[in-house]
């Protein structure tokens, strides 16, 4: 299988704390790929170093065999990089559909033709498509910021999804979101990961949301990967237990 | 937009055309000035209103844009030539001074602009060579077009509501296609914008561009209407006056501006009768409006229109159930 996504020696340090530490892994394409650890473990600074929006001190990111570090994250968005954030982040006065709309127009033409084209870049049907798929069409026309924290998390979702990516990062997606909305949230993203075959990475700390929606668990603790494999050999391994539990 | 709306929008636009026929030319004077700053205020609505992006420097884009065109008529260039040439200039300067802006926010962002009015000022007084210093520049012409002189206050009237309605609508079309929604996206979440794609310097830059360049726009009409040039018309007040405008009339709303500029152009004129208690109405009047609707006189509208209403909100049925 190829490769999607690849860091190879990733370092980042603030000061004098190394946040993540020679870090080298790969994301097959297909696969839901979930990254644990504990607060601090340096699972968002590797994030924002794959996703150009923290430049690493060293080390490399390959996306299909592309060197992407130091690209800007509009245009790694641009080949097929998408992501969501830990705190929600939807524009709160535009409405569900034009923040679906808004997160797929740049993908269309240029920047010129947009402006002389059409209002909605000819994106309402695949908008509308998403609206249904993640089950908001009731909330199509409320302004984004009038939605339910899960609702908005689902939006969130969506608007990631909305350009068809090629790989989607996910920061702690169940954060936050109370059971029902939980389980909802997962259905459907495995409903999309089913139905498109996309890639994807998952940051969480909800490890039932992590065992139940990946394939395969990579577990970083003081910026190092600690332990790698599937979800329940990575539950049982003991280096993964002292790392959380601190025994 | 709304029914309402609609039969407002109407009822303005009847109004703007009939009711210079009944003034005397100072009232039409005032009306001109109304619709020049209009333009200028629909420039900075768009950098401040819609893209997010604080700017102190308007009236300096007022004053490029004014002197160019009286300089370039000076030396023969026809009207319609420095019409643009003051669009064109004002678009490269809009440009570069979005720089600090992908920098810097808020109001650090205000004071680079707020320095960059300075300069154009101290520039327009001290570089006497070209700009006539604090003489300034008098009998700037009110252009001719295919033999309809503009001399008369009411042919210039219709001239500059022309060219606002012109503007209005290109920059309607603008804020309705992609661009509209990426330059809101700009303002309430630049991060996530990126993240989508969005190319936040670029669009950061083309919406100083933009709003700077109808400044200018705005300053080539303002050049031929007063058809005298000092450069104290394009000091920090005046910039000032036109963030007030945006504020008042309803930031990030497309009619702000033209109410905004309404009351600021209208409203001294009215309290004249108050005398010296003038500023002190005007300010309390700004104040309490802003204490009571900080979206500003449309956003006023808008609340008392949605009050009326009082539409179910399907939003609500949907949490409770």
């Amino acid at each position: 299988m190829t490769a999607v996504l690849q860091v190879e020696k990733l370092c980042k340090s603030f000061g004098g704390i190394t946040a993540v530490n020679d870090v080298s892994f790969d994301v097959r394409e297909g696969e839901i790929l979930g990254i644990i650890g504990p607060n601090g473990s340096g699972k968002s600074t590797l994030f924002n170093c794959v996703l150009g929006q923290l430049s690493p001190n060293s080390g490399e990111v390959r996306v299909d065999g592309r060197v992407t570090t130091g690209m800007r994250p509009c245009d790694l968005n641009r080949i097929g990089v998408s992501r969501t954030f830990q705190l929600l982040q939807v524009f709160p006065q535009l409405s569900v559909r034009d923040n679906l709309i808004l997160a797929g127009q740049e993908h269309r033409g240029s920047m010129f033709s947009r402006l002389i084209g059409q209002s909605d870049a000819g994106l309402t049907p695949t908008a509308e498509q998403m609206i249904s798929f993640f089950r908001l069409s009731h909330l199509a026309d409320e302004q984004a910021g009038l939605l339910s924290y899960g609702q908005q998390k689902l939006l969130d979702a969506a608007m990631a999804f909305m350009a068809g990516p090629r790989l989607v990062l996910l920061d702690e997606p169940a954060g936050g979101v109370n059971l029902t909305m939980l389980g909802n949230l997962r259905e459907r993203l495995q409903a999309y990961h089913a139905e498109r075959k996309a890639t994807f990475v998952v940051i969480e700390h909800q490890m039932e949301f992590v065992m139940a929606l990946c394939t395969r668990v990579l577990v970083l603790a003081e910026g190092r990967i600690i332990a790698e494999g599937k979800p329940d050999e990575v539950r049982r391994d003991s280096a993964v237990i002292e790392a959380y539990l601190g025994h | 937009m709304s029914r309402v709306g609609v039969a407002a929008l109407l009822l303005a636009a009847a109004l703007a055309v009939i009711v210079p026929f009944f003034l005397k030319p100072f009232g039409i004077y005032l009306l001109s000035m109304w619709a020049v700053l209009t333009i200028a205020a629909i420039g900075l609505n768009l950098t401040l209103g819609y893209a997010g992006q604080i700017s102190l420097a308007q009236g300096a884009f007022i004053g490029i844009g004014a002197y160019t065109t009286a300089l370039l008529m000076q030396i023969g260039v026809p009207y319609a030539l420095a019409f643009a040439a003051a669009g064109t200039l004002c678009f490269a300067i809009g440009w570069i001074l979005g720089y600090p802006a992908l920098r810097v926010q808020h109001h650090y962002l205000a004071f680079v602009t707020l320095a960059f009015t300075t300069l154009v000022f101290l520039f327009l007084r001290n570089e006497e060579w070209l700009t006539g210093g604090i003489y300034g520049i008098s009998g700037i012409k009110r252009p001719v077009f295919f033999g309809w002189s503009t001399a008369k206050p009411l042919d210039f009237y219709f001239f500059c509501l022309a060219v606002l309605v012109a503007l209005s609508l290109a920059t309607w079309w603008m804020l309705r296609s992609p661009w509209g929604r990426a330059f809101v996206a700009l303002r309430e979440n630049p991060i996530r914008a990126l993240s989508l794609g969005v190319d936040t310097r670029r669009y950061t830059l083309m919406a100083f561009a933009i709003g700077s360049s109808l400044g200018g726009l705005s300053g080539a009409l303002f050049a031929p209407l007063v058809q005298f040039l000092e450069p104290a018309s394009f000091g920090l007040n005046r910039s000032f006056d036109l963030l007030l405008m945006v504020i008042v009339g309803g930031s990030g709303y497309f009619f702000g501006p033209f109410v905004g500029a309404l009351i600021s152009v209208l409203l001294p004129e009215w309290m004249r009768i108050t005398e010296g208690y003038y500023l002190i109405i005007y300010a309390l009047l700004v104040m309490l409006l802003m204490m009571f609707c900080p979206s500003g006189v449309i956003g006023l509208f808008e609340r008392i229109q949605r009050m009326m209403r009082r539409r179910p909100s399907g939003l609500a049925e949907v949490q409770t159930s």
